[in-house]
């Protein structure tokens, strides 16, 4: 450091003074919590000028961490970068064994919007809520920051030295001794460096291993077919979808596809078209049963009567599903025959356009015999493909027992995690202490790194490069758009210095992975548009497999029919990774944890769900803690009564309870890993609830469930629809509207408007999240939320109808309507919110007193008031996020949702600059950018040719609480069920 | 309610002469400060002292440290505010109304009713300046010059209110100062120390009591009960339109004006009433507030009562009648809702209690009037809180209902605005004539140039 200062001499590169030891040292003291023991250096005033110099200077290079190496914009490239001005790349996020192509908008170097790549089959240019908070959990200051050994600072270059005699050693005797834990991947570089692993280290284990995981859908087809392959779905194509305790639509693989694909084959346009029928059998209340046009109710271990009921019926019906004769016919009994029947009549009349999908807590038995019945419908290569698993590192939870016994046994000195948290979430527990050196890859010091004598801090995947390969094929490369914020190791650097004992840049060791799969003539010219694109569509052929028949036998015969269904005194218990948290990976993200339920509206905690009437007979009601056992093992969880859940059936949610998330996720909720007898089960019988005398307030958004009758929600069923096409309109009768004064006429320029089509929102809150993104919507925190004063621009409501025991469900994105006679414009004694020429109801912050007025007389309430500053708990690097197009919003003013007037804004300009006027479709607002259905339609509604004006037009629009003279500028189009006729 | 008749009672009772009245009235403020006094106004000035606790603390943290929430955007500041707005209307009713109608029994009360207004107008004006999110910006509400050219909505019935209230606050103050004028001067004549004859001399204006004074006096008495009359009618509509005008169902209904004029006069004279009785009583001066000033206060109870009685059933009435749907779910919802306990105590407190007041043996009974005025004003309170509160907490869409709790900020401001109120109160009956002295005079028999014509027009 001296040097660097005395002889003028100016570092290369930001590494540079990174590897400088001095420099090092003087980071590390930063952290007075874990400060080196003896350093008793006084500090000179010189050496502090040193010091605060290179502190400064890192302090201006944290501002341009634009990468080192060629990454390749989508729309500008980065020399013409104008400052202001955003660029947007495309990048791919790893999960699990799927990828999400992704479009991240990058604001002078910083990424601050994540959006879909249209060009990805994974997303179709959306996302979901997931996807959208990764961007706030890139900036969480909790990440961790420093290379820990045994839990004191250390460096990557010591984790390097200490490296090597090990990496020798392990040489010499093929990696005995040695084991990995690794996430599920299908990254082409992961799998090609886990091959040089292995070759390098045959002996060692290497163990696959996810909380949450669809091992047992592999397992299950593998034993019908004989072959590992991987279930690719065409719902657009299924006329007729039965989905057995699959919630494809939200927390199941590959949600945003599906839901896309759902609501293609359910959108409607024109009475003579037509829409898919969903069959739901679920116990939980899922996204996906909310959908149904028939929901049976059924506890999760009778999924699989259900599933052999259906394959026996079919069989009635001349369809042999093979594997299935040996099935005792009794099981037909156990299930609602007639209900049973309709489906399997509606199924036979739909063979080949038809769908059977399960989900991934079901057995193997019912994966294969799901995949026989859809053999025996011919739907296979259809609605649904199977892909060849070559290569992808697949879960398999036998591997992590079979660790815990060679650890137990201390055949393993050395284990290595490659990211994931198994000392939290597996239900087995490796003792740590019991190997000598444990080397943790983790973007938190977490549970598992806390034990490990190794912490790598892990890079987020939009600071380091990788790739990816879709579910059907599709690779992508992951491109970073930021410098690692707090220094840090991806999966394939960690991978390819054990394997090799050489530190290599994750670039290199990505573009040599591609220098196989991209073609040799002008490999550099097709890496670029891979780049560019974000897609790479390898050949991929689809197989067409043969079923086993004594293969679904065998799986049969392992998980056999449950005779006996759950009862008061054995209460099942089913397990879901969390709608907030998934399986605990986003413990620490406040966005993803105040974005509410879909179904029970809960916030920042998990719950035990159960139906009215499993609570009415325990005696529980809403907030009371119970004991749940099961066997040893229990845990204390709060009562959360949900309509439509199955009797004597509990569903209690992933991820919570942790203890080392950080400053947001601590000790929120329960952790209910620990309930689990498997690594990998998801249905437990036996389970007894007590009741504990105590009470846990739970926050959740929507207190009231019912619409008392009010035309909010309009539905018909497809019948009556295509006998009235304006039933929507015809719901409600009202005298002539008249205003008291001459209404501005709006008949010039842009007139922006919004539609929101009913029929196919599922409810899944993403646009909540991307409106959070987008606008600089603050999080409040759980007491404020159950204070209803959650700040969300756009809420989804949910009601439901009929039967408390077994309720249909409607949803309804509600945000701010842009009424052209606005109720809160007028009663604002300042002025502060008025109407602009385009129709746009604005809110100005800086004229807002905050008498709240406005929000009292708006009928949908939708405006949010800023009770608090919430502003001031915000840490520098959550700043870096921020959109900087939108107004942070100070304490007392009132906000809502804009119609993302910046991004109109912006159009105009560009349009402007181009000397035209703006188009449909040159751009979207957050909300309906982010919705995985396209349920949202916004633009121009003066424009006859603009996809919002042609949907004005539909017959089923209607305007909520039109009769109060509102004019709203967002309008719905109603939603319509398509009942079977044998089941109304 | 003429008073000619022969038969009617005396006004005052005992026979006091001018001196013995100027005597009674002005020893009050004259002798020396007794020790309850002090130990009253301590306890009130504490109370003063938390309610600018609360202010600041509000102030520091936010709106948030109320319990208003979406969609209960008002809650117990703008029902205080309305509540004492109401209190303040008994004042100038007195005053003004009544000396109009030559009701010459108002002049035993209306002294100190009408500094009940404006204490109590006081009371209210804080809670309009505190309630906003950016209580720093609220001049912005005035249309005063400005370099942000801000001009302000004359459309929202809150600018409206602003407007309202001020002038009744700056009429009331006006009109009860200028009725002092005589009786400062009383005083200043009386007064015996340099700095109360420095003091009186200067606020009683250079009264001498001439001839041409009294004529001006009267006067401009005259003119300015006749310009406080109206804002009497006007102050309570212009804030009941702060509900009625908008949409809300239980807010939007053409009733609320009337309703609220007479609920507002209601309460007003419940709280001069429950004033008048510890005051009579503590200062002795029963034989100049007498049971006949009580008991026409009583009837005016009754008849206000009746009448917000009519207004809660007519509100039913039109719910049911007009088939708007909202409407007669927010009726329901107030009398059976989770609100139903607010209601049925505004119910019995305003509805049934002024029921006593048909019968003389208990409107003349004083523990009776004393209980049945409190809780007339604490049932005038749950009004304003059912009108705030269960309207907005269920409205249009159900998937924005919630319910709405007060926070202790919010309680303590409430009871710190009664220390308030009590401070200026005791200040008023320690320094200044509590009875019009003049006026009371002037009702004596021998102050009528026609008092031996009685009978024989």
């Amino acid at each position: 450091m001296k040097t660097i200062i005395t002889n003028k001499e100016y570092w290369k590169s930001l590494e540079q003074l990174d590897a400088d030891p001095e420099f090092q040292k003087f980071l590390r003291n930063e952290f007075p919590g874990v400060a080196d023991e003896g350093q008793s250096d006084v500090v000179t005033r010189r050496k502090f000028l040193t010091l605060m110099g290179a502190s400064f200077a890192l302090a201006g290079l944290a501002g341009c961490r634009r990468p080192v190496e060629k990454i390749v914009p989508f729309v500008v490239s980065p020399e013409e970068a104008v400052p202001g001005v955003p660029v947007d790349y495309r990048t791919a996020m790893p999960f699990g064994n799927s990828a999400h192509g992704l479009t991240v908008r990058s604001f002078d170097g910083r990424p601050i919007k994540i959006e879909g790549n249209p060009l990805h089959p994974s997303t179709m240019g959306a996302t979901n809520a997931f996807l959208q908070a990764e961007i706030l959990g890139l900036y969480d200051p909790d990440r961790s920051t420093l290379v820990l050994k045994e839990n004191k600072p250390g460096t990557w270059e010591e984790f390097i030295v200490f490296w090597q005699p090990l990496f020798s050693q392990f040489l010499v005797n093929s990696g005995e001794g040695m084991a990995v834990i690794s996430c599920p991947s299908s990254s082409p570089t992961l799998i090609r460096l886990q091959g040089l692993f292995k070759r390098s280290f045959p002996k060692s284990r290497w163990v696959v291993y996810d909380p949450v995981s669809d091992e047992q859908i592999h397992i299950g087809v593998k034993a019908a077919t004989g072959r590992n392959l991987l279930p690719v779905y065409h719902i657009e194509n299924a006329k007729v979808i039965a989905a057995l305790d699959s919630d494809f639509l939200a927390l199941e693989s590959e949600s945003v596809r599906h839901g896309r694909q759902f609501a293609d084959g359910r959108r409607i346009h024109s009475p003579e078209d037509s829409m898919n029928r969903l069959y739901v059998v679920e116990s939980a209340l899922s996204l996906t049963g909310s959908m149904a046009d028939h929901r049976l109710r059924l506890p999760s271990s009778r999924v699989e009567n259900f599933a052999a009921a259906l394959a026996l019926t079919l069989n009635d019906f001349n369809f042999f599903v093979a594997g299935t004769e040996e099935l005792d016919a009794s099981i037909r009994q156990t299930v609602d025959q007639k209900w049973l029947k309709a489906l399997a009549q509606d199924l036979i009349a739909h063979a080949g356009e038809c769908l059977v999908i399960a989900g991934r807590s079901q057995s193997i038995a019912v994966h294969a015999m799901v995949l026989s019945i859809n053999k025996a419908l011919g739907n296979i290569g259809k609605t649904v493909d199977y892909r060849e698993a070559t290569g992808d590192l697949l879960p398999d939870a036998s591997e992590l027992a079979k660790l815990k016994y060679d650890v137990d046994q201390k055949k393993v000195n050395t284990l290595i995690v490659l990211g994931g948290n198994p000392l939290y979430d597996a239900s087995i527990t490796i003792d740590f202490a019991k190997i000598e050196n444990t080397i943790h890859l983790s973007t938190y010091v977490d549970e598992t790194s806390q034990q490990s004598t190794w912490h790598i801090p892990q890079t987020h995947f939009l600071e380091a490069w990788g790739d990816v390969s879709s579910v059907d094929g599709v690779l992508s490369v992951t491109q970073p758009l930021i410098q690692p914020l707090y220094g840090g190791k991806s999966d394939v650097e960690l991978l390819h210095l054990l394997a090799t004992g050489q530190d290599r840049r994750g670039y290199e060791l990505v573009r040599d992975t591609w220098q196989e799969i991209l073609p040799q003539t002008d490999w550099e010219s097709a890496w670029r548009r891979v780049l560019h694109d974000g897609v790479f569509s390898a050949p991929v052929t689809f197989v067409v497999p043969e079923i086993l028949g004594e293969g679904v036998m065998r799986a049969l015969k392992y998980y056999p029919v449950e005779t006996v269904p759950p009862s008061k005194e054995r209460l099942e218990l089913v397990f879901k990774p969390s709608s907030h948290v998934y399986d605990g990976r986003y413990a620490n993200n406040g966005w993803l944890l105040e974005n509410p339920d879909p179904i029970t509206k809960l916030t920042w905690d998990n719950a035990a769900l159960v139906s009215p009437l499993t609570a009415q007979e325990l005696g529980l009601k809403n907030n009371d803690v119970v004991r749940i056992s099961i066997g040893e093992k229990a845990a204390l969880l709060p009562v959360w009564l949900v309509p439509g859940q199955a009797d004597y059936s509990v569903t209690v949610q992933f991820g919570f309870g942790r203890k080392a998330a950080g400053h947001v996720g601590n000790r929120i909720g329960e952790n209910v890993y620990t309930l689990r007898s498997t690594v990998n089960s998801f249905i437990e019988l036996g389970a007894v609830l007590a009741k504990t005398g105590k009470r846990r307030e739970l926050a959740s958004t929507q207190e009231h469930g019912s619409m008392e009758g009010r035309p909010i929600v309009r539905e018909a069923v497809l019948e009556e629809y295509r006998r009235h096409p304006e039933f929507a309109k015809e719901m409600v009768e009202h005298p002539p509207l008249k205003s008291l004064w001459t209404e501005f006429t709006y008949d010039k320029g842009y007139q922006w408007g919004m539609i929101i089509d009913l029929n196919t929102c599922i409810g899944c809150g993403a646009c909540t999240v991307a409106c959070q993104s987008e606008n600089n919507i603050p999080i409040v925190g759980k007491k404020q939320v159950a204070n209803g004063r959650e700040m969300h621009w756009i809420r989804l409501d949910r009601y439901f109808s009929g039967d408390q025991n077994d309720p249909q469900l409607v949803h309804q994105p509600m945000a701010c309507q842009h009424c052209e006679m606005a109720p809160c414009e007028s009663v604002c004694p300042v002025s502060a919110t008025v109407h602009d020429s385009e129709g746009l109801n604005l809110m100005v912050y800086n004229r807002c007193v905050g008498t709240r007025y406005c929000s009292n007389n708006c009928p949908f309430k939708v405006r949010r008031f800023n009770f608090f500053n919430y502003y001031t708990q915000v840490r520098e690097v959550e700043k870096l996020q921020k959109n900087p197009n939108v107004t942070v919003r100070s304490r007392g003013v009132m906000e809502k949702c804009t119609y993302c007037l910046q991004r109109i804004s912006q159009a105009k300009e560009k349009a402007q600059q181009e000397g035209r006027p703006v188009q449909d479709g040159d751009f979207q607002t957050a909300c309906q950018q982010v919705c995985p259905t396209r349920s949202i339609t916004f633009g121009n509604i003066l424009d006859p040719d603009s996809a919002v004006a042609k949907l004005k037009k539909d017959p089923r629009e209607y305007g909520v609480l039109s009769e109060l003279n509102l004019k709203a500028r967002t309008t719905y189009l109603a939603k319509l069920r398509n009942p079977n006729p044998e089941l109304a | 309610m003429s008073q000619t008749p022969t038969k009617a009672e005396p006004l005052i009772l005992g026979n006091p002469t001018f001196a013995s009245i100027t005597e009674q009235v002005s020893e009050i403020t004259e002798r020396k400060t007794p020790l309850p006094w002090y130990i009253l106004f301590t306890m009130s000035v504490s109370l003063v002292m938390l309610l600018f606790g609360m202010i600041g603390y509000l102030l520091f943290k936010g709106i948030g440290v109320w319990g208003v929430n979406i969609p209960v955007g008002w809650g117990w500041a703008i029902i205080n505010f309305v509540f004492w707005v109401g209190i303040g209307h008994a004042g100038t009713l007195i005053s003004a109304i009544l000396f109009l109608l030559r009701q010459r029994w108002r002049t035993s009360i209306n002294r100190f009713a009408e500094a009940m207004t404006i204490f109590a107008v006081m009371c209210a004006l804080i809670f309009p300046g505190i309630h906003v999110g950016r209580m720093w910006v609220v001049y912005w509400m005035f249309p005063v010059p400005n370099q942000m050219g801000i001009w302000q909505n004359f459309r929202s019935p809150l600018e409206w209110d602003i407007f309202a209230v001020f002038t009744y606050f700056l009429v009331s103050s006006m009109f009860w100062f200028v009725g002092l004028i005589p009786d400062l001067a009383t005083l200043r004549d009386r007064a015996k120390t340099f700095w109360r004859k420095k003091i009186f001399g200067f606020l009683s204006l250079g009264w001498r009591g001439g001839n041409r004074q009294w004529k001006h006096y009267e006067l401009a008495y005259l003119l300015l009960a006749g310009l406080s009359t109206p804002l009497v009618l006007s102050v309570h509509s212009v804030v009941s339109t702060d509900f009625a005008t908008s949409q809300l169902p239980g807010w939007h209904t053409t009733i609320l004006p009337p309703y609220f004029v007479a609920g507002a006069v209601f309460s007003g004279f419940a709280m001069v009433t429950t004033l008048a009785i510890i005051v009579r009583r503590v200062f002795k001066i029963e034989h100049i507030i007498t049971m006949r000033h009580l008991e026409n206060m009583a009837k005016i109870m009754l008849a206000t009562g009746l009448m917000v009685g009519y207004a809660y059933s007519m509100e039913f009435f039109m719910a049911w009648y007009s088939g708007n749907i909202y409407e007669r779910f927010a009726l329901i919802n107030r009398a059976f809702g989770p609100y139903a306990w607010a209601y049925w105590i505004m119910i019995s407190c305003n509805v049934l209690t002024p029921q006593l007041f048909w019968f003389k043996k208990l409107r003349t009974s004083i523990p009776v009037l004393f209980i049945a005025t409190i809780f007339i004003n604490i049932g005038m309170w749950f009004e304003r809180f059912v009108i705030v509160v269960s309207s907005l907490s269920r409205d249009f869409l159900p998937s924005s209902w919630a319910y709405y709790s007060p926070t202790w900020v919010d309680i303590l401001t409430f009871v710190g605005t009664f220390g308030l109120f009590f401070s200026l109160f005791l200040l008023f009956i320690r320094f200044l004539p509590i009875v019009a002295m003049a006026e009371v005079k002037g009702s004596l028999p021998e102050a009528d140039p026609h008092s031996h014509d009685h009978g024989k027009h």
